[in-house]
């Protein structure tokens, strides 16, 4: 039997003098081999379609290019250089972009969440945001399927939200050192608190073996405990005829005399390509995905492709992510085990009483000497013997982060600078400040992680102000003049060019996006493959 | 290794380097030197390793080479530095323009050059420069100034933190392929990991 992740040794893509479908239009071009494009990948590959899926990254090979190294997994990130401004500059790279094929699923910790059914209806029930053009129902059974096929390990009961377990493997046992202290804490508050659901094995699967706490999740999981788009929906792919260029930017999407979208060009080592392509999808991530949009306008699309509601790079969200550190008279060890394995989720819905719109979920969270002395110089000020002292004693902090919901603003948006970058694309300008809601939000936040570890028998230490993940960018709607793709990621404006990605986000929900980002690639490769699209594919192998 | 200055004497994660994936070892190895330098001056080499000092609060040369070293691989590396402020030059402009700039400062407030300083006259100026509050010299202004000392600080303290040495004095396991972690919980450790005050469970065992 061949494993999915076994395909390294002959599948990798070696040259472009090899190509498959050179010279040749293919049914579908994906760009972007990440949480959403691999996926999509895979399941066009599976109904039968032509499929290629170039990436800008490389085709990683766990055992050879994975390290148990922080600094040396900065090669698993978006390096290039966006410029960042705003009140509340992002940072990128580590902190919320993957590049290579599997995208920010190599490097994500792999925390495995549904969407709460409030969360596609913001605008309708709180009045903030803007509501989704599909509701929980929608995506209900894809995120039952993935949860299946990833084998997430999780509770026999999750208390919040619509699905409330129990999850296909067997909840994670034992917890680490941090997770035990958070669940404490929260019991002595009456706060409930769960094991967290997680992409990462508990038991053996598909030639995987279980994780073995060694913490590196987000280094890249040298065993392949955790699941990534790279070892599970990739080599699936593959085994269908996919074709996976790596190492390849898109540069352009081409467009046809009809106005309809023809193919892609790549750059491969300093030389352009050309990939034709009956449809194009693009799964570039939430900065990606409009610049390329945005670079490849032309005559017929001026101000760029699917734009012309103006809306390609706008309403950008990030999660608030303050990390909040108490310290303990006994060691707590935060670099041991998975670094996420107890949350709550206590505090997601609205609450009028706390003065703000929706909430946020609370994630127990590792971290590593790197990361940790790394963010408290960098984003809260501390350095020199201060923090020498406070590092020669991190054994003894527990810490919690927030994933907080940021509301929708017009004014957080994504667009070409007049700087270019190695290929001659313009660099992309990336605006954010928080608004008065988010900052609310993250005071309240702040304030309960203290107190959780407060109740856990810790002193109040230090907040160090964060952000993870990507949101928006391309949000989809019913309506043309204020969203750019439809329910299905189709763009108002061109029916044959797709965004999916997490840039398709309409709210950013409190909690971490990645499972979704999945459930809609997943039925938006379902819309492509059925009946109902009726663009310009016609694949022999649907009509049969 | 030299003088062990953490809460866990006689911890030492490289005594355990066999146990890592060759890979890893590989690259955690290369910190300890010797290191050649591909980019920067002998006398930009000297201001890092003064400046990362004051950073990191470390005074050993062979830690402050490789913070040195660490600077010199990443500011020649086309790939990018993942964000910059836009009106922020790129990170090797930055640091080699800011370099100078300190020494200029050094010498319009103590009519010195920066190495020359003392402790106390080199610490003010860096936190000075953290606050972007040095006096303007051409054209460092507050965001730049910041900028610089943001710069600095990331560079000195990733190196810091990814070297042997000093995951032994902090009490950190390091690499743990493939041999994992077993005892997570509260309290426990795995036979391998640094003990408080020196005492390993190998020892009670
Ligand atoms: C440190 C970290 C921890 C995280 N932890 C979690 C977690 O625990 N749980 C969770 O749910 N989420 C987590 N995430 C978020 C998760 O990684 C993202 O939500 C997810 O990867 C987004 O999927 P995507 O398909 O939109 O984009 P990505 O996965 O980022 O994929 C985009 C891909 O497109 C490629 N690309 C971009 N531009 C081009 C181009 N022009 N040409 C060709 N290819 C291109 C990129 O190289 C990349 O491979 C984490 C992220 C990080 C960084
Ligand atoms: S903690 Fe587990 S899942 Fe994470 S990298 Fe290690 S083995 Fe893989």
């Amino acid at each position: 039997m061949t494993r999915s992740c076994d395909h390294y040794g002959n599948q990798r893509f070696t040259h472009l003098r090899q190509r498959k479908y050179a010279g040749q239009e293919v049914d579908a071009v994906v760009v972007g081999l990440g949480a959403a494009g691999g996926l999509i990948l895979r399941d066009l590959a599976k109904a039968g379609l032509d499929v290629v899926g170039i990436e800008a990254g490389p085709f990683w090979d766990p055992a050879s290019d994975f390290a148990s190294d922080e600094l040396h997994a900065r090669t698993l990130n978006w390096q290039d250089t966006r410029l960042s401004t705003g009140q509340n500059p992002l940072r990128f790279g580590h902190n919320n972009s993957g590049r290579g094929v599997g995208g920010g699923t190599v490097h994500f910790t792999g925390v495995f969440y549904r969407f709460h059914a409030s969360d596609f209806r913001t605008r309708t029930l709180d009045g903030v945001g803007e509501d989704w053009p599909i509701t929980y129902a929608d995506l209900e059974p894809y995120y039952a399927k993935l949860e299946e096929e990833i084998k997430v390990s999780g509770p026999r009961e999750f208390p919040w939200g619509e699905f409330n377990g129990p999850y296909p493997y067997p909840v994670r046992e034992p917890i680490s050192g941090n997770a035990q202290v958070f669940r404490r804490g929260c019991e002595a508050l009456g706060i409930r608190s769960a094991v967290a659901p997680l992409a990462i094995l508990s038991a053996p699967y598909d030639g995987r073996p279980p994780c073995i706490n060694r913490g590196f999740c987000n280094q890249g999981c040298l065993p392949n405990a955790k699941f990534s788009t790279l070892i599970q929906h990739i080599p699936q792919a593959l085994a269908d005829g996919a074709e996976v260029p790596s190492d390849c930017m898109v540069t352009r999407i081409l467009v046809g005399k009809d106005g309809r979208v023809s193919g892609v060009e790549f750059v491969h080592d300093g030389r352009t390509y050309k990939q034709e392509a009956k449809l194009v999808v693009v799964s570039a991530f939430v900065v990606e995905t409009p610049r390329l949009l945005l670079n490849s306008a032309c005559k017929q699309f001026p101000d760029g492709l699917a734009n012309s509601s103006g809306l390609v790079g706008k309403y950008i969200m990030p999660h608030s992510g303050h990390d909040v550190f108490a310290k303990f008279d006994e060691e707590i060890r935060l670099y041991k085990g998975t670094p996420v394995m107890a949350v709550s989720q206590d505090f997601y819905e609205t609450d009028p009483s706390r003065g703000f719109a929706r909430g946020y979920t609370l994630n127990a969270h590792g971290s590593r000497p790197v990361e940790l002395a790394g963010s408290l110089a960098v984003n809260a000020g501390m350095w020199g013997k201060e923090l020498n002292d406070t590092m020669r004693e991190w054994n003894y902090y527990a810490r919690i982060t927030m994933v907080g919901e940021v509301l929708p603003s017009l004014s957080n948006y994504v667009t070409l600078s007049d700087e270019k970058d190695e290929y001659g694309m313009p660099r992309a300008l990336v605006h954010f400040s928080y608004g008065d809601n988010d900052n609310r939000l993250i005071a309240h936040g702040v304030e309960t992680c203290y107190q959780i570890l407060e109740a856990a028998g810790g002193k109040r230490a230090f907040v160090i102000p964060d952000t993870a993940h990507l949101h928006g960018g391309c949000r989809m709607g019913t309506d043309p003049r204020r969203s750019v793709v439809n329910q299905y990621c189709q763009s108002h404006d061109i029916p044959n060019l797709f965004v999916c990605d997490a840039s398709v986000f309409v709210t950013s929900g409190g909690c971490n996006p990645t499972e979704t980002v999945m459930a809609i690639a997943a039925r938006t490769a379902d819309y492509i493959t059925s009946q109902k699209y009726k663009g310009k594919l016609q694949p022999a192998a649907l009509t049969v | 290794m030299a003088s062990h200055r953490g809460l866990y004497p006689g911890y030492d994660v490289l005594a355990h380097k066999h146990e890592w994936d060759a890979n890893t070892r590989q690259i955690v190895e290369k910190r300890l030197g010797p290191f050649s330098y591909k980019l920067l001056s002998s006398w930009e080499q000297s201001m890092l390793k003064a400046v990362a000092g004051h950073l990191t609060y470390e005074d050993r040369p062979e830690v402050l080479a490789w913070v040195a070293a660490h600077f010199d691989q990443e500011l020649g590396k086309a790939i990018g530095e993942s964000q910059r402020q836009p009106e922020v030059p790129p990170q090797k402009e930055l640091v080699v323009a800011g370099l100078k700039a300190l020494e200029e400062w050094a010498k319009l407030q103590y009519q010195k050059g920066f190495l020359k300083l003392g402790v106390q006259d080199q610490f003010q100026i860096l936190r000075d420069l953290q606050l972007g509050q040095l006096p303007m010299v051409g054209k460092w202004n507050e965001t730049l100034q910041r900028a610089l000392f943001k710069k600095l600080v990331s560079l000195a303290v990733e190196a810091y933190y990814s070297h042997p040495w000093v995951w032994s004095e902090i009490g950190y396991g390091g690499p743990a392929y493939p041999r994992g972690y077993v005892r997570i919980e509260l309290g426990l450790a795995d036979p391998w990991e640094a003990q408080r005050g020196g005492s390993s469970i190998d020892a009670e065992l």
